[in-house]
């Protein structure tokens, strides 16, 4: 009995309202009862049966984000989208210099070279790994050739002389036959000779002369069952390639290009070589 | 016949002084075909028999028909190359 006395007695000192149900809850709380703030501009009759309240959200969302008009959509969009091409434009814009800085380092390098191993015009054995730590100028040709390859050796050796100044031997020039049917180690001695003194002249036999050729993208004509006796000429790549210490393709020089073109090309390589890594090898 | 033919398998390459005995008489067989208005040789009769016996002295079989065949091909080009010089001269001169 006490306790119905109390619980009556909280009820009217708090004067809870007496809701009995959601709906009726709802309705004594809508806006078109319960404050004036917003004009109505749907309904202007009495309560209606309302499950949401969209001019109510509309008025909020205004308040909350000021003026957002289709106009301002608009100037958002071309203000977006300028501001994005513009830093597109941008973009592309500096990786178009950074790849001119690069230019021919990283970037675009061929797959010129690999392991192979032949042997030298002092009959000693030489591989791919006796590159590595030495720059180095390659030829690919043969004893036999009539003008071509002489050209081009003794404009290799030139480019090594005046690189020899400036850096001292850190460039290797390497000869590398074609024709090993008729290319024996004494003859390689006598034809490097002709050159300059640090060239290396490689031979070997046919097999190994075709798998050399072939990591290095270098075609001969020589045909496999030549003669060493046979006078015959030998078609081939008159390419010469410039390799870093690295063991990787960096340039390939032809016909066209002079001495002082090869010079040029290979200090500017070791230049950026040193800027990078601090030393020239 | 000349330093080729005489030696022993394998023939020992052509050394520097070689190449240029070779190309000196070859130069001058050449040239002796200019005056005479040929430009295959061998087509030249007895004009240059001379010259011709130096070239074959001092060249490699391999390499006379090789330097003949160039000949050739490079009295082909001339007019092409010389089409491509103007061509390119015109391209300048329009374009400055």
């Amino acid at each position: 009995m006490s306790m119905n006395t109390i619980t009556f007695a909280a009820r009217r000192a708090v004067r809870l309202p007496k809701p009995t149900n959601a709906l009726q809850y709802y309705f004594s709380h809508s806006p078109s009862t319960s404050s004036a703030r917003a004009p109505r501009s749907i309904s202007t009759g009495g309560p209606r049966r309302r499950y949401s309240t969209p001019v109510n959200d509309k008025q909020q969302n205004k308040s909350a984000v000021g003026v957002f008009s289709p106009q301002a959509a608009a100037l958002f969009v071309l203000a977006g989208t300028g501001l994005f091409l513009y830093f597109k434009w941008e973009k592309e814009r500096l990786a178009e210099q950074k790849q001119k800085d690069m230019e021919s380092r990283t970037v675009g390098r061929a797959h010129v070279g690999g392991p192979f191993q032949m042997t030298t015009h002092e009959g000693k054995p030489f591989s791919d790994k006796d590159m590595l730590g030495k720059w180095s100028l390659i030829y690919f040709g043969f004893t036999n050739c009539p003008d071509i390859c002489p050209d081009e050796l003794d404009k290799m050796s030139a480019a090594v002389n005046t690189l020899d100044e400036s850096y001292g031997p850190i460039v290797q020039p390497i000869f590398i036959s074609v024709d090993p049917a008729r290319d024996t180690i004494p003859q390689m001695a006598r034809y490097v000779a002709d050159f300059h003194p640090r060239l290396v002249g490689l031979t070997g036999d046919y097999a190994t002369a075709k798998a050399t050729c072939k990591a290095y993208r270098v075609y001969f004509s020589t045909p496999p069952d030549a003669k060493p006796g046979d006078d015959y000429l030998v078609d081939h790549s008159i390419f010469f390639y410039f390799m870093d210490p690295d063991g990787k393709f960096v340039e390939a020089f032809g016909k066209s290009s002079s001495a002082e073109d090869v010079v040029e090309r290979v200090k500017r390589e070791l230049e950026e070589w040193k800027a990078e890594r601090g030393r020239l090898v | 016949m000349g330093w080729f033919g005489n030696r022993k398998e394998p023939p020992a390459a052509a050394s520097r002084q070689d190449r240029t005995r070779c190309w000196e008489a070859r130069d001058a067989y050449f040239a002796c075909l200019d005056a005479s208005g040929v430009v295959v040789a061998g087509s030249e009769g007895s004009r240059c028999a001379g010259q011709n016996k130096a070239y074959q002295e001092n060249c490699a079989r391999s390499w006379i028909d090789y330097f003949n065949k160039r000949r050739v091909l490079a009295e082909q080009q001339k007019p092409i190359l010389a089409q491509a010089a103007m061509q390119a001269e015109e391209a300048k001169r329009r374009s400055s």
